[in-house]
């Protein structure tokens, strides 16, 4: 008996040292351990997949999300500011007049595919922008944006003047780029990353331009095959069934050398599914959680990064053309003063959030403490619509847009919101049909292009920190989703946009944001903090308040 | 009988098959003499269904769910879109059950209660209108082919056939398929729903009310009246028709409960009415999908509710096919 105890306690020490010298080796293993590991893949959630990998060709955040990953731009935002740093490009400047560009580059750049980046490289994708054709004018939305047009416009685009020019490369790491007119638009608009600079050579390999002609969109293979960049990831694939996109470091990167071997972004459309993904290990991250979710992440000990200075806006527009009662300031105003906006903010959003006095964040210079504001006052709204002509018996009938399938960084939960608003209306008097579509196929083409509907929900992201990039987005011209015409507003808002003196700039922005309050084209709803969520063993990503990470930089611990 | 199923393929799959052969049963029930009481099938049946615990049950339930679908909007403590306790609400924070609100609030500081009260009369409009609209049709669909079918030819049997061959393909499809299909061709609204949970139990009542005829046209009587000299379209329109519709009533029993709970599936998938405010045990469900990690008990409300109701129907439908059947009575 007393030796069988001896034995087993020799038995029970034996194992003790095994199992002690076996966590002692580990340790030294982890001193020389960076502490993370370098080989680790990296999988974040998705809201949705990216419409094609070549971002001139796209304007929403999940096919920008990956673009950032795979592409550099020229100018660069620093992490976690809304600062312009320099990207490709070390330095840039103007002549006086504010049209002539001059960009100096790198000299320690190569793409993907082993070609160098240089000045003729710039200028070859500035000429490839502006000399895209047919179908590929359609969707690049932000070309348009910056330069208003194309070289040769296609006669069903609606295209103005291309404000672009020229671009020369006047040394080998110097390029200059001319404008017709100088904008507060550029350069700053190229540190998004739907400017990523392209390999010249991939770019013509695999048809990049080729689009079809001008009608339904065909992708050519660079756009779902053979994206090459110069940034920290390369591409390895897109698994259009599992809706995987898989990228591998860059060895070769000229930044910081990437933390992560491999990252893949995984479409998850369910925001529940996200979450339960993200609890049980399946992925290490995912972009805004639903603020109603934010203090379940939290207790289960995820990573809740916040960006707390919203540059984002979420508004009501009114569609006015067609629409006789929209045209009647009264009717504006009294839909403004009948939306218990302070309600919505309160019951949907996360702390932090305000209810917006116009159509710019408080973060951004422009922004005018003194425009005219709507209080939430049912009765005065009914009073305004009365005055207009509207009472029981000849009741005020609009249609109400809002989108399923969505959410952004400004709008938190769509069906909630309406759920919110049409009853806010009904109380007033006004008769609202609620219509329901799906984000990316239905509704952004029913109301940016078509003009569809007289109210809808809709918002904005700032892309670079200025003014401009939000109320320039609706109101430099007319267009389908306002349907208005104010050849004044539009007439004030060039003006502004060619101001190159700063100060004086933004002066006119705030005289303009007060302007537009008084013409009430939409009522201005709030702007909103979002977050990015992480699991607690993922560290190095930075939140930005564009919401523009990068996950280059990010570490997976080891335990 | 025999001679009965060589007229009867079944549509294809399994699933059809099945499906099928429960409908054909049900129609020959209507067509079993009477028993030695001398009692009519449909005053037997309704004798022995009084005596059932589960039609009473059933019966009970039903009761109750009409009555509140009826008085519901009147008894509700506050209106069920009012947002009264939006001060409460915050993401992530949602007030659970109190005295003043028995079932809590949800996400937008609605009174759960008087939304369900509210609830319960848009699910009865729902399943009774499609239910009516799949019988009408149904009936229409399958007494043409019964008729046509008895009143005999190449005609009429090429009538008969192309028409139930057509709804054999539609019983091999899922209800719920068939009703997501036609509501997403549909815009969204509460009549889409209507009408595409109604055209999905189109098959099951033409189907029914084809055999069910069929197996009358089998019976004395019929041949008596041949014998009197009744012409034979007097005898399908006046006799055969109207005798085969007891084994369609029990079915539209049944499918109240298939429709209100395909119904509230179509809400719950953003195919029901597009002004979601109005409240609807299938949106509520959904909605409270979006708190399950807030406020689970949010989700039991509604599903609780949608469960009851289709266990109420189910009880007293398979009650009322059990009197019928004489291979099930005691």
């Amino acid at each position: 008996m007393r030796q069988r105890r001896l034995k087993a306690g020799i038995a029970v020490g034996a194992v003790a040292a095994l199992v002690l010298s076996a966590c002692a080796s580990e340790r030294v293993e982890d001193a020389e351990d960076l502490g993370y590991d370098p080989d680790a893949t990296l999988i974040i959630g998705t809201a949705g997949e990216v419409t094609s990998l070549d971002p001139i060709y796209t304007a929403d955040g999940e096919s920008i999300r990956v673009a950032r990953m795979i592409y550099d731009t020229l100018l660069d935002i620093r992490p976690g500011t809304t600062e312009v740093v320099p990207g490709l490009a070390t330095s840039w400047d103007s002549d006086p007049s504010g049209t002539s560009w001059t960009f100096e580059l790198r000299d320690d750049v190569t793409f993907h595919d082993g070609e160098p980046f240089n000045a003729e490289a710039v200028c070859a994708n500035f000429e490839r922008y502006h000399n895209l054709e047919g179908a590929a004018q359609s969707p690049p939305y932000y070309w348009r944006l910056l330069s208003g047009g194309f070289a040769n416009n296609e006669p069903e685009a609606g295209l103005g003047e291309p404000n672009y020019q020229s671009c020369e490369a006047t040394d080998e790491f110097t390029a200059v780029i001319d404008l017709a007119e100088p904008t507060s638009r550029f350069p700053r608009l190229l540190s998004l990353h739907v400017f990523g600079m392209h390999s010249p050579a991939a770019l013509e390999e695999y048809n990049a331009s080729d689009l079809g002609p001008w009608g339904d969109v065909q992708w050519p293979e660079y756009s779902t095959d053979h994206p090459t960049g110069t940034g920290p990831f390369r591409f390895v694939e897109w698994d259009q069934a599992t809706q995987e996109v898989r990228l591998e470091r860059n060895d070769d990167y000229w930044g910081e050398t990437p933390t992560v071997a491999e990252v893949i972004f995984r479409a998850i459309p369910d925001e529940t599914q996200r979450v339960e993904s993200l609890l049980t290990g399946e992925i290490h991250g995912f972009d805004l959680p639903a603020p109603a979710h934010w203090d379940t992440l939290e207790a289960e000990g995820m990573n809740l990064l916040v960006r707390d200075t919203p540059v984002n806006l979420l508004y009501v527009a009114f569609t006015q053309e067609g629409n006789e009662a929209l045209q009647d300031l009264r009717v504006r105003r009294a839909i403004a003063h009948a939306l218990n906006r302070e309600g919505l903010v309160n019951a949907l959003m996360p702390e932090g959030a305000e209810v917006a006095t116009q159509f710019t964040p408080p973060s951004l210079p422009g922004w005018a403490d003194d425009v005219i504001t709507y209080e939430y006052d049912p009765d005065l709204a009914r009073d305004l619509l009365a005055e207009a002509g509207y009472d029981e018996d000849n009741p005020l009938e609009l249609t109400f847009l809002w989108p399923t399938e969505v959410t952004r960084p400004y709008m938190p939960s769509p069906q909630d919101m309406i759920e919110l608003f049409a009853p806010d209306l009904e109380a007033v008097g006004i008769e609202v049909e609620p219509i329901s579509m799906v984000w990316g196929t239905e509704f952004i083409p029913a109301v940016i292009a078509e003009g569809e509907g007289d109210l809808h929900f809709l918002g904005w992201t700032g892309d670079y920190p200025d003014a401009f990039n939000f109320i320039g987005t609706w109101f430099a011209s007319a267009n389908a989703e306002f349907g208005f015409d104010n050849p004044e507003l539009f007439e004030k808002m060039a003006q502004a946009d060619q101001t190159v003196e700063e100060a004086e700039r933004i002066a006119l922005y705030e005289e303009l944001n007060r302007e537009i309050m008084e013409f009430l084209p939409g009522v201005p709803i709030s702007h909103m903090p979002n977050a990015i969520v992480l699991a607690p063993n993922v560290e190095g990503v930075v939140q930005g308040p564009l919401a523009n990470e990068r996950f280059d930089q990010a570490r997976i611990l080891t335990e | 009988m025999a001679m009965e199923s060589a007229n009867r393929p079944s549509p294809p799959g399994p699933l059809g098959q099945r499906k099928a052969e429960k409908i054909d049963r049900l129609a020959e029930l209507a067509a079993t003499p009477p028993d030695e009481r001398g009692g009519s099938v449909v005053q037997e049946s309704f004798r022995r269904l009084r005596r059932s615990p589960m039609a009473i049950v059933g019966g009970a339930i039903i009761a109750v769910f009409v009555i509140l679908a009826i008085i519901g909007p009147y008894i509700a403590p506050y209106h069920p879109i009012a947002t009264i306790a939006i001060d409460q609400v915050r993401p992530g924070v949602i007030p659970g059950p109190s005295a003043e609100h028995w079932f809590g609030v949800d996400q937008l500081g609605r009174d759960v209660y008087s939304r369900i009260l509210v609830g319960a009369r848009h699910s009865l409009l729902v399943g009774v209108v499609a239910t009516l609209i799949g019988f009408t049709a149904g009936a229409i669909i399958g007494g043409v082919a019964g008729a046509a079918y008895g009143l005999g030819g190449r005609v009429g049997r090429a009538i008969d056939s192309v028409l139930m061959r057509f709804m054999d393909m539609l019983l091999a499809l899922p209800t719920l398929l068939l009703a997501a299909s036609m509501a997403a061709i549909l815009r969204p609204s509460l009549q889409a729903v209507m009408i595409a949970v109604g055209v999905a139990v189109v098959p099951i009542f033409a189907r029914l009310l084809r055999g069910s005829m069929i197996a009358q046209a089998q019976r004395d009587y019929v041949l008596a009246a041949q014998a009197l000299g009744v012409r034979r379209r007097k005898i399908v329109m006046a006799h055969v028709f109207p005798n085969s519709l007891a084994p369609v009533i029990v079915q539209a029993t049944l499918t109240l409960a298939v429709a209100i709970i395909d119904a509230a599936a179509l809400s719950f998938l953003g195919l029901g009415n597009p002004d979601t405010a109005v409240p609807e045990w299938g949106v509520m469900l959904a909605q409270a999908q979006g708190q399950i990690f807030t406020r689970p008990t949010l989700a039991v409300y509604p599903a609780v509710a949608i469960i009851i109701v289709a266990l109420g129907f189910t009880l007293l439908g398979e009650a009322m096919r059990e009197a019928l059947d004489p291979k099930l009575r005691r």
